[in-house]
């Protein structure tokens, strides 16, 4: 049964056009994924068309339509399985506006596949998307250089990509030594499940043989326990009742909790999962839990909830490395944009400007630099304009990640380093 | 080419909101530019239900999400507004 395989999310990444979403197609593909009949549809349209070459765009496109005729609310991500795992593939848009939602939405991605082109290497969207994988946490990844047989497999294009990429993922802070690199053709279909004929030179691993060698998340059970809250009812005959989604810990009936930067205390009387009453719940579980002690008028969205001998982080400062994705001037010290951090939408103010990095090395290339502008990465300190709960990204990293937004626009996308507390 | 599917969960102000409602304010409020795919109730806790509702719009217009997310969050009878999952198609 699929059903008891271990699941990961995984999220397909790179610059737009190097290939992610004919991956992902072609790996439904060679997994089984896609439906028998659309398979049959493509074999019959071939023939009538007397077409014996193997015209895999065709499958994407039927893809698509199939995914957008059927009428379900799982249309954003895909699946497929692999004998060991089963994975849900979020393939990631990449504009810049929906970053933002990358950050605080629900499925957080267990493992990414990084494409790039061969042809290209590396470009804008890689950076960002590398340096947003790691904001996001995603511990886990491998590397497609993809279109192969647009850069003739080509050895040394394979390497030189590797290389380029190899500085990117080093400067963000990901052991290259654990990250498998495959040479690919997507539409071809290199590599991806068995060895190609086309990259001899190539003794690696397949894609198949990665996604298997991927670690089995493990849920963050025993981080302190920490739920944003999302909305705040007061139910007829039950009480207060918060709503949120558990990020890390566990919480469980009879539970004394903190709600903070509010600072009220109170007793979880009974937890909800699907309307069905649980003893506990986990990170993951998306939970209504009724609270003694509380008022509705207490807490708000943006309030963290955590046990009392363990409560949430209320910052009066913080410092936190950001990447700057798009902005149509220069951010300087005073620059007061809004911080979107688990659930809460703060404004803060940017204070100071501590260092500029290298986006080549991660070494500092200016300390104290008066401006920062797109593709910066940068150190600053950061000061809430009211309270606001954020954890150190090393300590909790589900509570340390955040987007920055100003004009309708994602500014950047960082993660917190260090936390003077209230 | 370029689409993708955003799935916002849509939370109503109270266990009184009648769901029939929401879905026709959702339908109109539908940004130009945005297809409605699909609507579910999902139960969450204590007679509380959200109603997940998937759109499909454009990778590159530049609008993203937000235009859904504001129009979604002025319907009567609506609490708040989140984007759970952005995927490409």
């Amino acid at each position: 049964m699929a059903e008891s395989k271990p699941h990961l999310n995984l999220a397909v990444i790179g610059h737009v056009d190097h290939g992610k979403s004919t991956l992902v197609g072609r790996m439904m593909f060679e997994t089984g994924a896609i439906d028998p009949h659309i398979i049959d549809e493509f074999r019959k349209e071939a023939t009538s068309k007397g077409k014996a070459t193997f015209e895999f765009a065709w499958v994407m496109d039927s893809l698509k339509e199939e995914r957008e005729r059927g009428v379900t609310i799982d249309i954003a991500h895909q699946r497929f399985d692999t004998d060991k795992y089963y994975f849900t593939v979020v393939d990631c848009p990449g504009h810049r506006d929906f970053i933002k939602n990358m950050i605080t939405g629900a499925s957080q991605a267990d493992a990414a596949i990084l494409v790039v082109a061969a042809p290209d290497g590396v470009m804008a969207q890689t950076r960002e998307h590398v340096f947003l994988s790691r904001t996001l946490g995603v511990n886990q990844l491998i590397v497609a250089v993809n279109k192969m047989d647009a850069a003739k497999y080509d050895e040394e294009r394979y390497k030189e990509v590797k290389e380029e990429v190899s500085k990117l993922l080093r400067m963000v802070g990901y052991k290259v030594d654990e990250v498998p690199f495959i040479p690919t053709s997507a539409f071809v279909g290199d590599n991806l499940i068995k060895l190609s004929e086309n990259t001899k030179w190539y003794k690696g691993a397949t894609m198949i043989e990665s996604l298997n060698n991927l670690k089995e998340p493990v849920k963050p059970t025993t981080l302190p326990l920490r739920v944003p809250v999302q909305d705040v009812y007061t139910i007829s005959g039950v009480g207060t009742v918060p709503v949120g989604r558990i990020e890390t810990g566990v919480m469980k009936k009879n539970d004394k909790v903190i709600f903070e930067p509010a600072g009220v205390t109170g007793e979880v009387k009974s937890i909800e999962m699907h309307h069905d009453e649980v003893p506990e719940a986990l990170p993951g579980d998306n939970i209504g839990w009724n609270v003694r002690g509380v008022s509705r008028n207490d807490i708000r969205r943006g309030d963290v909830c955590g046990h009392v001998d363990n409560p949430p982080t209320v910052a009066k400062e913080f410092t936190a490395q950001i990447v700057v994705l798009q902005h149509p001037s220069a951010i300087s010290a005073g620059y007061t944009p809004v911080f979107h951090c688990h659930t809460s939408q703060i404004a803060c103010t940017i204070t100071e400007l501590k260092a500029k990095l290298d986006p080549r090395t991660g070494a500092v290339k200016e300390q104290n630099p008066a401006f920062i502008k797109a593709g910066d990465a940068a150190i600053i300190s950061v000061i809430p304009s009211k309270p606001m709960v954020i954890e150190k990204v090393k300590e909790i990293p589900q509570l340390g990640r955040f987007a920055i937004r100003d004009m309708g626009q994602t500014i950047a996308a960082g993660m917190c380093q260090n936390v003077t507390p209230r | 080419m370029g689409e993708a599917a955003v799935r916002l969960k849509v939370m109503p102000e109270s266990t009184d909101i009648d769901f029939g409602k929401l879905k026709e304010g959702i339908k109109a409020a539908i940004p130009a530019k945005v297809r409605l795919h699909a609507m579910e109730e999902q139960p969450i806790a204590f007679g509380l239900k959200a109603l997940i509702v998937v759109v499909i719009m454009d990778d590159k217009a530049g609008d993203g999400p937000e235009e859904t997310e504001r129009a979604f969050s002025k319907i009567e009878g609506v609490e708040s507004v989140v984007v759970e999952e952005v995927g490409l198609l």
